[in-house]
């Protein structure tokens, strides 16, 4: 039964794909930080979440931009599954997938921009994205940006810390920013 | 509740495995339950959005039922799947599945989907009627008669 369920589903997909009726394709991951839900739209990553699903919010924006046709395919996203699984394994420190940030607001989007060049294994404070976003005295502003980013990882918020080289926040757990950064052998928020 | 739907893979996810189920049992082949999968979530698809608060299983059912009759007018065939009407089997060692079904196949169409959307997919009389467009009290007429009929004939 689920054999044939699925069989007859990528059919279907196949078919609306046709008709031009799906724009976004995602699937679930497998990861070391748990399930990663990842959609895939015309210009490259739109979402990265974790969890097995995604936030209703994310939905929303996925839907304002790109309409209803959001569909499970797996395919679509072999390629960002394949840099994630090198990442995690220390073969990776840039990831070469489009990131596609539409529907953001022009503020996130520079956020995120400057926040994608911190090289892999260093670190920013909220302060300098702010500065490099084009409002030194938006660090706050920037931290919001930063906690709804849709693409973490890929982007990585995680390199962002406070003046004090503290870890702060991650929309994914201060654990999860942790390993992120031990993954890169980055050197922030010790205590001594 | 859950939410409404937001995207095609929500409503596929939420209700394809059931919707799947039902073409089978009243298509009765593999390849057609196929295709009125396929065609129902297409129409679905096309028609979005499915309408509010938690109504779009009945909508989906009634996408469904709607071209499984187009299609027996058509095609003027359909078998019901006899494995897959254990469920609605009556507890007698004197009546075989293969005598449900039978009696099943010569029901109308719409008594057939009526039947069916009840005694086997368990569905409340409320979803039943949006499905086959039709009042509450009209689906509970058409599933009894319905039944009348089946039971009349494995007598």
């Amino acid at each position: 039964m689920d054999v044939a369920v699925g069989e007859a589903r990528e059919r279907l997909l196949a078919r609306a794909k046709k008709e031009g009726l799906t724009t976004i394709g995602y699937d679930v991951l497998g990861s070391p930080l748990g399930p990663l839900w990842v959609a895939i739209g015309p210009k490259g990553v739109t979402t990265i979440h974790y969890g097995s699903e995604p936030s209703e919010s994310e939905l929303r924006r996925l839907v304002r931009v790109y309409g209803p046709g959001v569909v499970p395919d797996p395919k679509r996203s072999s390629a960002l599954a394949r840099e994630l699984d090198q990442y995690f394994n220390g073969r990776r420190h840039e990831f070469d997938v489009e990131v596609d940030l539409s529907g953001l607001t022009p503020f996130q989007t520079k956020v995120l921009v400057a926040t994608a060049k911190i090289p892999f294994g260093s670190v920013s404070t909220y302060g300098q994205i702010a500065r490099r976003a084009g409002n030194e005295k938006a660090s706050r502003a920037a931290g919001g940006a930063l906690n709804h980013n849709p693409i973490p990882i890929v982007v990585p918020c995680h390199r962002v810390v406070g003046s004090n080289g503290a870890l702060v926040g991650y929309a994914g757990g201060l654990d999860t920013k942790r390993r992120l950064l031990a993954i890169e052998g980055a050197e922030v928020g010790r205590r001594h | 509740m859950q939410n409404d739907p937001l995207t095609f893979g929500q409503l596929l996810e939420r209700h394809e495995r059931e919707l799947f189920a039902y073409a089978l049992r009243i298509s009765g082949q593999r390849a057609d339950a196929e295709d009125l999968y396929q065609d129902t979530f297409l129409a679905a698809f096309r028609a979005w959005p499915p309408p509010r608060r938690g109504n779009e299983r009945a909508w989906l059912y009634r996408i469904a039922t709607n071209r499984a009759i187009d299609r027996e007018r058509r095609a003027k065939r359909v078998v019901a799947n006899v494995e897959d009407l254990v469920l609605a089997a009556p507890e007698r060692d004197d009546v075989t599945l293969a005598d449900l079904a039978g009696a099943i196949e010569t029901l109308p169409a719409g008594q057939r989907a009526a039947f069916v959307l009840r005694k086997v997919q368990g569905l409340p009389y409320v979803e039943i009627a949006v499905a086959l467009e039709c009042t509450e009290q009209a689906a509970r007429a058409r599933v009894s008669e319905a039944l009348k009929k089946v039971k009349a004939a494995v007598a």
